[in-house]
C-alpha cells in the first residue's frame, strides 16, 4: 500500500508544481487553488505513506538518509500549505512542489531497503526530537526561499528594470516580514529540538551532550541564526542584509545535512549506545 | 376573394412579417470620432437619460433604447424593426435635444449594427473603447445608465439580454486579462512601485518636497491608494500650508524638512533648484533613525532634486521622472498585449450572444410550420377515418402514428437547416423564414423581438 500512496503523491506534487508554474505566468484564484489543492493531496498521501511505513517497521521511519529527505519534504510542504493562507506566497508553489516530488522519490527508493533502526532509537523521544528539528528546518528553508525572491525583486527595483514578472511577486516589505517570522519560528523550533535532544540523551544515555559532527553542526547553525535574529531585533537588520544572511544560514544547514549524512552517517548512533 | 386580392393581402402580410424581425443599432460618437467641444455639448445629465430614452421610443421607430452619456461618449443603443434605418433619426434626435444642428453632429457619428453592435457594447463595458483602456469607472456608469433606461421602461428583452451579458463579459475581461491592472500614468506608476516596496500604504507617510503640480498629482494618487499621512514642505511656506490643508497633512518649513525625513517612507521631490536637496550625506542619520526601514524617493524635479547616489544606499530606492515614464510605458505595452486577449474574449462572447439571440428567431416559424402540417394531417386523417368506419381502434392508432411519422420526416431536414442558418448568419434565416411563411401560408408570427415571444 505504501508504494501506491507514494506514487499517487508523486503525481500530485508534479501536478501542483505544474499548476504553480502556470500560476506564475497567469496568476489568479484558479491557479492558487489548483496548486494548493494538488500540493495538499501530495502532502496528505505522503504523510499517509510515512505512517504506513512507520507502522510496518514498528517505529518512526526517519533513520535512513532517504527517509530523512522525504520527511523534510513532507514537513516543508506542510508548513508551506499552513502559512500560505496568511502569507500568500503563491510563487513558491513551483519550488515546494519539486521538493515534495524529490522527497517522495527518496521515500520510494528507501522503501524496503532500510535496515532496522537500532533498538535505542525506538523511542517516542525520537519522533518529538526529529519532528521539531525538521519543522525548524522547513521554516528556515522557506525563509531562504522568501529571501531569494526578496533579493531578486530588490535587485530589479534598484536597477529600475521592472519586468512583467515583478508585478506578480509579493512586496519587499511582505517578503521581509515573512522572512522574519519564518526565522523566529525556525529558531524556536530548533532550540526546542535541541533541548528535547539533550534531555533525551541525559535521561536515557546518561550524558546530555556528545561531540560529533551532527551536534557540532547543529550548534554552528544555531549560532548563525541567533546572530541573525539578534541583528534584526537590535540593530534593525532587514532587507537585503537579512535576506543574504538567511540564505547563507540555510546554505550551511543544507550542506551540513547532506554532509553529515553522507560522510558520517549514524544518527548519533556512533556516539550513543 | 379574388386572386389579386389574395396576392395583395399576402404582400401586406409579408411587410408585417418583416416588421417583426428587429435589428440592433448603436449610433453615437465618442472620443475617437468627435472633439471634446462637441462631446461636452452633447453630454446628457444622468437624471435626463431615462426620460430621454422614453422620448426616443415615442419619436423614433425604436422598440427599445438605452442612451449612454459619459465624458467620452454619447450614444444610443436601440432595437428597431428590420429594414428601418434609424441612423439619421437618432442623430437628429440627440442633436435637437441639445439644440445642435444634426449635420454638425452627424459628421462625427459612428454606427454599428447587429453583431457589431453587440461587440461594440461589450467593448465599451470592458473598457476597451475607453480613452484610458482598462479604466474601471465605465462599467459603473454603464450599469447606472442602463438601470435608468430600464426603470423608465425603455428596455425589453433584447437590450436586457445584451446589457446583462455585457456586464458579465466586462467582469470576465477584468478577471482573465491584465487590462485593468496596470496604470499608465507617471504618477500612478509611482504608486505601483510604492506597492512593490511597501506592503500596506495604510501605515506609511509621504513627504512632498516642493509643492509642484506633478508631486501634487502623485500625492493624490498615493492618498487614493491609502497612504496614511502627508508632510508638505515648500520654499514658500504659505503654499505648503495650502497644499497640506488640501491633503489633511502637515506643513513643514523648508529649512527644517531634513529633521522630518526619518518619518517619511515615500519622498517626492519637485523643487526647482540647482543642486540636490537630499544626498547620501544626509541619509546616514535618517536611516539610522528609521532603523533602516526602506525609503522610496521619487524625483519629479528637473533638474533633479535627489542625488542619484541615494539609490546605492541599502533599502533606499530612487526613481526619477524618466524611470517612472519607462515603467508607465512598459505598462502601456503590457496593457496593449492584454487588450488583444480581451478583444478575443469580447469577440467570442459577442458571437455567442448573437447566435443565441438570432437562433431563437426561427422558432416561431418552425412552430407555425409544424402546426400547419399537423392541421393538414389531422384533417385528412379524420376524413379518411370517417370513410373507414369498420377499422379497429388498433388500426386507427397505426394510421395516426404513420401520419405523424410522415409529418416528422418531412419536417426534419428543413427544421435542421433552418436552425443551422439561424446560428451562423443573421438575415439569411429570417429571409428563409419569410419565404416559408409565404410558401405555406403560415400565420403571422407573434412576438416582437429576436426571441419571438
Amino acid at each position: 500500500m505504501e508504494p501506491l500512496l507514494l506514487k499517487t503523491s508523486l503525481a500530485a506534487y508534479l501536478l501542483g508544481t505544474l499548476i504553480g508554474g502556470w500560476g506564475i505566468l497567469k496568476p489568479g484564484n484558479v491557479a492558487r487553488r489548483g496548486s494548493m489543492g494538488a500540493l495538499g493531496v501530495g502532502f496528505v498521501l505522503q504523510g499517509a505513506g510515512l505512517v504506513v511505513r512507520s507502522i510496518e517497521i514498528g517505529t518512526f521511519a526517519i533513520t535512513t538518509f532517504p527517509e530523512q529527505v522525504s520527511f523534510f519534504a513532507l514537513v516543508l510542504a506542510g508548513v508551506y500549505l499552513l502559512t500560505q493562507v496568511r502569507f500568500r506566497l503563491d510563487v513558491l508553489a513551483a519550488v515546494v512542489g519539486p521538493i515534495g516530488f524529490i522527497g517522495v522519490l527518496a521515500a520510494l527508493v528507501a522503501h524496503g531497503g532500510a535496515p532496522d533502526p537500532p533498538p535505542e532509537l525506538r523511542s517516542p523521544w525520537l519522533f518529538v526530537h526529529v519532528t521539531l528539528a525538521y519543522l525548524g528546518n522547513a521554516a528556515f528553508a522557506l525563509a531562504c526561499l522568501v529571501s531569494l525572491v526578496y533579493l531578486w525583486e530588490e535587485r530589479q527595483l534598484k536597477a529600475h528594470s521592472v519586468g512583467r514578472f515583478l508585478w506578480r511577486l509579493p512586496s519587499l516589505e511582505r517578503l521581509d516580514t515573512v522572512n522574519f517570522k519564518f526565522l523566529i519560528w525556525g529558531f524556536v523550533l530548533l532550540t526546542l529540538s535541541i533541548v528535547i535532544g539533550v534531555l533525551w540523551a541525559e535521561l536515557y544515555f546518561g550524558r546530555f551532550w556528545s561531540w560529533e559532527p551532527r551536534t557540532i553542526w547543529t550548534m554552528i547553525i544555531w549560532v548563525i541564526y541567533a546572530v541573525l535574529l539578534q541583528g534584526r531585533f537590535t540593530v534593525g537588520w532587514g532587507g537585503r542584509r537579512a535576506a543574504a544572511l538567511t540564505i547563507v544560514g540555510f546554505g550551511v544547514l543544507f550542506v551540513a545535512f547532506i554532509g553529515v549524512n553522507v560522510l558520517a552517517p549514524g544518527q548519533h548512533a556512533d556516539s550513543f549506545g | 376573394m379574388s386572386e389579386r386580392e389574395t396576392a395583395r393581402v399576402r404582400s401586406l402580410r409579408s411587410v408585417e412579417l418583416g416588421e417583426r424581425d428587429v435589428e440592433l443599432w448603436v449610433v453615437g460618437l465618442n472620443h475617437k470620432t468627435a472633439p471634446v467641444e462637441l462631446r461636452e455639448k452633447l453630454a446628457i445629465g444622468e437624471d435626463a437619460l431615462g426620460p430621454l430614452a422614453e422620448r426616443a421610443l415615442e419619436r423614433l421607430p425604436l422598440r427599445e433604447a438605452v442612451i449612454l452619456s459619459t465624458c467620452n461618449r454619447v450614444e444610443l443603443i436601440g432595437v428597431a424593426p428590420r429594414g428601418e434605418d434609424v441612423v439619421a433619426g437618432v442623430m437628429s434626435f440627440l442633436a435637437e435635444d441639445r439644440d445642435l444642428s444634426a449635420a454638425a453632429v452627424a459628421e462625427h457619428r459612428y454606427v454599428h449594427r447587429g453583431r457589431q453592435a453587440v461587440r461594440h457594447l461589450f467593448r465599451v463595458a470592458s473598457s476597451l473603447d475607453s480613452m484610458v483602456v482598462g479604466e474601471p469607472q465605465i462599467l459603473g456608469q454603464l450599469k447606472e445608465q442602463y438601470r435608468r433606461a430600464n426603470e423608465s421602461g425603455a428596455t425589453a428583452r433584447v437590450l436586457r439580454r445584451c446589457f446583462e451579458a455585457s456586464f458579465r463579459v466586462a467582469k470576465r475581461v477584468r478577471t482573465e486579462t491584465g487590462v485593468a491592472t496596470k496604470s499608465v500614468s507617471v504618477s500612478s506608476a509611482a504608486v505601483d512601485l510604492a506597492k512593490r516596496i511597501f506592503d500596506d500604504l495604510g501605515d506609511k507617510t509621504a513627504m512632498l518636497i516642493g509643492a509642484g503640480k506633478m508631486s501634487e498629482l502623485a500625492a493624490r494618487h498615493l492618498l487614493k491608494a491609502g497612504i496614511a499621512s502627508v508632510i508638505v514642505t515648500n520654499r514658500s511656506f504659505d503654499r505648503a500650508v495650502e497644499l497640506a490643508r488640501e491633503f489633511d497633512g502637515t506643513p513643514v518649513p523648508f529649512d527644517r524638512f531634513p529633521s522630518y525625513l526619518p518619518m517619511a517612507d515615500v519622498v517626492l521631490g519637485s523643487v526647482s533648484v540647482s543642486g540636490h536637496v537630499v544626498g547620501p550625506s544626509h541619509m546616514n542619520d535618517v536611516l539610522r533613525a528609521r532603523r533602516r526601514r526602506p525609503m522610496f524617493f521619487i524625483d519629479l524635479g528637473v533638474p533633479r532634486n535627489f542625488d542619484p547616489a541615494l539609490n546605492d544606499l541599502q533599502n533606499v530606492y530612487l526613481y526619477n521622472i524618466d524611470d517612472l515614464a519607462r515603467v508607465a510605458d512598459d505598462h502601456r505595452a503590457e496593457r496593449e498585449r492584454e487588450a488583444e486577449r480581451a478583444e478575443e474574449i469580447v469577440r467570442s462572447e459577442a458571437e455567442s450572444l448573437w447566435r443565441s439571440l438570432s437562433a431563437r428567431d426561427v422558432t416561431p416559424t418552425i412552430v407555425a410550420l409544424r402546426g400547419k402540417l399537423d392541421d393538414i394531417r389531422q384533417g385528412e386523417l379524420d376524413r379518411a377515418l370517417a370513410s373507414l368506419e369498420s377499422i379497429s381502434a388498433g388500426d386507427r392508432e397505426v394510421l395516426d402514428a404513420m401520419t405523424h411519422a410522415i409529418v416528422n420526416k418531412i419536417l426534419h431536414p428543413p427544421t435542421k437547416v433552418l436552425k443551422e442558418m439561424a446560428r451562423d448568419e443573421n438575415g439569411q434565416a429570417a429571409e428563409v423564414a419569410e419565404v416559408l411563411h409565404r410558401l405555406f401560408g403560415l400565420e403571422a408570427r407573434k412576438g416582437r423581438d429576436f426571441g419571438g415571444e
